[in-house]
């Protein structure tokens, strides 16, 4: 098992929170993790982006020139990383503020409004969890037990946000799941 | 203690608690603003002391003051803020005072950029400040081995009573991994220093000094502090990758660059070519015997790094005789990508 | 009728123009502009007394205002290029300033302003003029170098509280004290901005920032620095002052003091420092509005606004009238 995934949006849209999620899911799944931040001014509210690699074993560049997972909040976003993805690779769109599909056909591509999905599960900030559940959904790489764990821990301060957080978690999981490829079962 | 998933900078911060160090003084800058952010408030709950200096150079003359008083303490910054440091890491070593630095290297010359780069090898390796003197250089790869380096590096630092430098990139520094520390120093089990500036109750008065205005006697202490560099040799260190037989070619890289190398070798590796890593840990002493037993089992060698050529000048001076070396840089804090190593690779075995 | 004329793409959805309109003649958008902002729009035309305060304290040069046939314009001493600022952040204010004391005074073709390392690097992206940068805190010996090898040119640094009182004091308290004749910008924001929030020598006792987690000890970092105090106390002849630019009379009292800074210069007369009381809504986690009214009810108090010290001939002038 070896993936990588950029998820990138504007500052703010808590893009850096799921990668931290994701990877330490990933860590308590027993996986080797690395997460690497975009980081400068260019965060100052412009875009920002993190990479998150899982492996089985021991992981060697945290940067990816070609990732196998996309989540993109934001349409800068997916101008920039939509070409970079690897052939049979997943892209998560949130179709609330992207205006348009990926162009490749060679991709699985995913859309979720996820701040209208975020919105009626009561939340304006946590559209960011709808397209992590729907990125787990679609790819099956980890466990959604998992992930909930972490979440409950991360926000451990602040009780209120959690259940609200699973909810849009288990929102975009549903349509991830729908939209799961074929052979992303593996 | 379980893993945790840490920042560099924030395990090279722990690490510093876990080894005993109860000082740190500092000043902002980018990348590594994480290690005083996490030392000021991390420092306090185990009764330590953080100092948000007025500049590096305040930083790094409090720590000749500190270190001079017996205690460990350490400091870090990034490139331009280790420049200013110069003149007081040579006071440092010319005074034989055991301090921990990191460097978080970034973009330059100059104000340059933020984002990761190797441009600081010649600056850490070769003196960087004035006169003859030698830090020894440590460049973790991993953040797990940041941690580890960093505690090793209080303890030669107090064996040889010398500056250790840790040098790692905005990488390292902003990436998060798991880390474990294994291993915890309380202070106060910690070796009394017999020399440092205690106090003279019951003794001469120790003096903290690097003015040696006679010639003979500053000569003397140059063959000295040049002694006390040879013994360091020991402590050189290395990793391999992939080396156990003969290789086409032996790819030289430390840091980050050296984990994008592993990464670019397993996608070698399928194509049926023959390819390995040779990783100093130790920059300074430099692994240079074990880097020529490396070299003897490839046919070609290339040396990857983050800047237009610096180590590479020492991979060639002990090897250039026995194997062809070629270079491949990025620079400015453009990171080089594992295909990109890998296409550079393939192209050196096709001639 | 007056009215704001608002450049939408410039604006950074602040907000601070619509609370400084006093006949609340501006509401934010519903639409985003291209930057993804929200920017204000015109709802009460009628309302509009051509006041400007919108225009004087829109921290992106966004806003003109039409007025009996006549518009108001950017200053030419701007380049076209946006600032790079966060939204609401008053350095931009602070450079619209500074240039419009440099058009003002037709000095443009023979200004050399000194970009610090802050989040004013850019800076010599934004004024129009011939621009050095220097190193963290070396501005002013920089300024120098230029000053006494080109007399004939008008010299200024623009620096922020790390630069200038931080790592840069040294060269802060002799450049006044050689009386240096140029003209220092020093904005105080009590703050890092660049780097992200780290406590400044201007930070306020108890204020957060990040190597200050529970807020600023006095009894580990002292108490703020009030640098024209202290430079007040040297008795080289200097021009030093304390103005804000939180609200928009504040900012017309502080556009003054910025252009006397320049004449002085332009005279011969001495060392000029104007500090500028401003904000930082990123790293006090506060709302562009909320960050003016902090800085007035928090940093006001504890570093006055006034003239500190005028040149002396001026002095003997005051008491001659
Ligand atoms: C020698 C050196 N040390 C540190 C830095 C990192 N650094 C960049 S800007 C800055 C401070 C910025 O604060 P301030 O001067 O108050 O300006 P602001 O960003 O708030 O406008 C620091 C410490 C540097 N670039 N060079």
């Amino acid at each position: 098992m070896y993936n990588e995934i950029v998820m990138a949006g504007f500052g703010g849209q808590g893009v850096l929170l799921i990668g931290k999620l994701l990877a330490y899911a990933g860590m308590k799944s027993g996986l080797e993790v690395t997460w690497m931040p975009s980081y400068g001014p260019e965060m100052r509210g412009g875009t920002c982006n993190c990479t998150v690699v899982l492996s089985d074993r021991q992981i060697g560049s945290p940067i990816s020139q070609h990732p196998h997972g996309l989540i993109v909040l934001n349409l800068p976003s997916l101008d920039k990383f939509e070409n970079s993805v690897r052939k049979d690779g997943v892209i998560i769109v949130n179709t609330s503020l992207i205006n348009r599909m990926p162009h490749r056909t060679d991709i699985t591509a995913v859309p979720v409004p996820s701040n209208e999905v975020a919105l009626e599960a009561g939340s304006n900030k946590a559209a960011n969890m709808v397209a992590l559940g729907a990125f787990l959904g679609a790819t099956g790489l980890l466990e959604m037990t998992s992930i909930r764990e972490v979440l409950e821990e991360t926000f451990a301060a602040k009780p209120k946000l959690i259940s609200i957080n699973h909810a849009c978690l288990s929102k975009g999981y549903e349509i991830g799941l729908a939209r799961k490829p074929a052979q992303a079962a593996q | 203690m379980a893993k945790k998933l840490m920042k560099g900078c924030e395990a090279i911060g722990e690490a510093a608690i876990q080894a005993g160090c109860r000082l740190f003084f500092g000043y902002p800058i980018t990348p590594q603003n994480e290690i005083p952010e996490y030392m000021s408030a991390r420092l306090p709950q185990v009764g330590g002391t953080f100092v948000q200096a007025e500049s590096e150079v305040a930083a790094i003359n409090m720590l000749y003051g500190a270190a001079g008083a017996g205690c460990r303490a350490f400091t870090s910054s990034s490139s331009p803020g280790i420049s200013l440091m110069m003149e007081g890491i040579s006071y440092i070593a010319g005074a034989e005072l055991p301090v921990v630095l990191v460097n978080i290297m970034r973009g330059g010359p100059g104000l340059g950029g933020i984002l990761p780069s190797q441009s600081d090898y010649f600056q850490a390796t070769k003196g960087g400040g004035h006169g003859d003197y030698r830090l020894l250089v440590l460049a973790p790869s991993t953040v797990q081995e940041a941690a580890d380096l960093m505690i090793d590096a209080f303890d030669m630092a107090d064996q040889y009573r010398n500056p250790v430098m840790i040098l790692g990139d905005g990488l390292i520094g902003q990436m998060m991994e798991p880390v474990e520390f294994k291993r915890g120093i309380k202070p106060e089990d910690l070796p009394h220093k017999s020399w440092a500036t205690t106090g003279a109750k019951g003794r001469k008065p120790n003096i903290i000094n690097s003015l040696h205005l006679n010639p003979e006697e500053l000569e003397r202490h140059n063959w000295d502090l040049y002694k006390k560099y040879q013994q360091m040799q020991k402590e050189v260190r290395h990793d391999t990758y992939n080396t156990g037989e003969n290789v086409d070619v032996l790819i030289v890289a430390y840091g980050t660059v050296a984990r994008i190398a592993r990464t670019a070798i397993d996608s070698l590796t399928p194509k049926g070519h023959k390819v390995g890593l040779f990783r100093p840990i130790t920059l300074y002493p430099f692994p240079s015997e074990a880097l020529i037993a490396a070299a003897q089992k490839a046919k070609k060698v290339l040396v990857a790094e983050l800047s237009t050529g610096q180590m590479v000048e020492d991979v060639r001076s002990h090897i250039a005789h026995l194997r062809p070396v070629d270079f491949y840089g990025r620079a400015g804090g453009m990171v080089m990508g594992a295909e990109e190593l890998a296409d550079r690779v393939e192209k050196l075995i096709a001639g | 009728m007056p009215k704001p004329i608002i450049e939408k793409d410039r604006c950074k959805g602040c907000e601070l123009c619509i609370s400084a309109c006093p006949e609340k003649v501006l509401a934010l958008s519903q639409e985003i502009n291209a930057k993804g902002y929200f920017f204000p729009v015109i709802v009460q035309p009628d309302a509009c007394t051509g006041c400007r305060y919108c225009l004087i304290m829109c921290p992106d040069t966004a806003i003109q205002v039409e007025n009996k046939g006549k518009t108001t314009a950017r200053s030419v001493a701007l380049t076209q290029k946006p600032f790079s600022y966060c939204p609401g952040c008053t350095h931009g204010v602070i450079h619209r300033l500074v240039a419009e004391a440099i058009e003002g005074l037709g000095v443009q073709d023979r200004t050399v302003g000194i970009a610090p390392v802050g989040c004013s690097v850019l800076a010599y992206e934004f004024f129009a003029c011939d621009m050095q940068q220097a190193s963290h805190g070396r501005a002013m010996a920089v300024a120098t170098g230029i000053k006494r090898g080109r007399p004939d040119l008008t010299v200024f640094t623009y620096q922020g509280d790390g630069d200038l009182a931080s790592i840069g004091m040294a060269e802060t308290v002799h450049a006044a004290n050689r009386g240096e004749k140029i003209t220092v910008i020093f904005v105080n924001n009590a703050i890092y901005g660049m780097t992200g929030g780290q406590m400044a020598p201007t930070t306020l006792p108890g204020q957060v920032a990040s190597t200050c987690p529970t807020g600023r000890d006095v009894k580990l970092a002292g108490y703020p620095i009030r640098v024209v105090e202290l430079l007040k106390e040297l008795k080289t002849p200097a021009y030093l002052t304390r103005v804000s630019v939180h609200d928009p009379k504040a900012i017309l009292a502080a556009k003054k003091s910025i252009r006397k800074a320049f004449e002085y210069q332009l005279k011969g007369t001495c060392f000029s420092l104007v500090e500028v009381l401003s904000t930082c809504p990123t790293n006090w986690g506060q709302t562009p509005k909320e960050a003016c009214d902090w800085l007035k009810d928090n940093m006001i108090p504890y570093y006055p606004i006034r003239e500190f010290k005028i040149p002396e001939a001026e002095e003997g002038d005051a008491h001659v009238q």
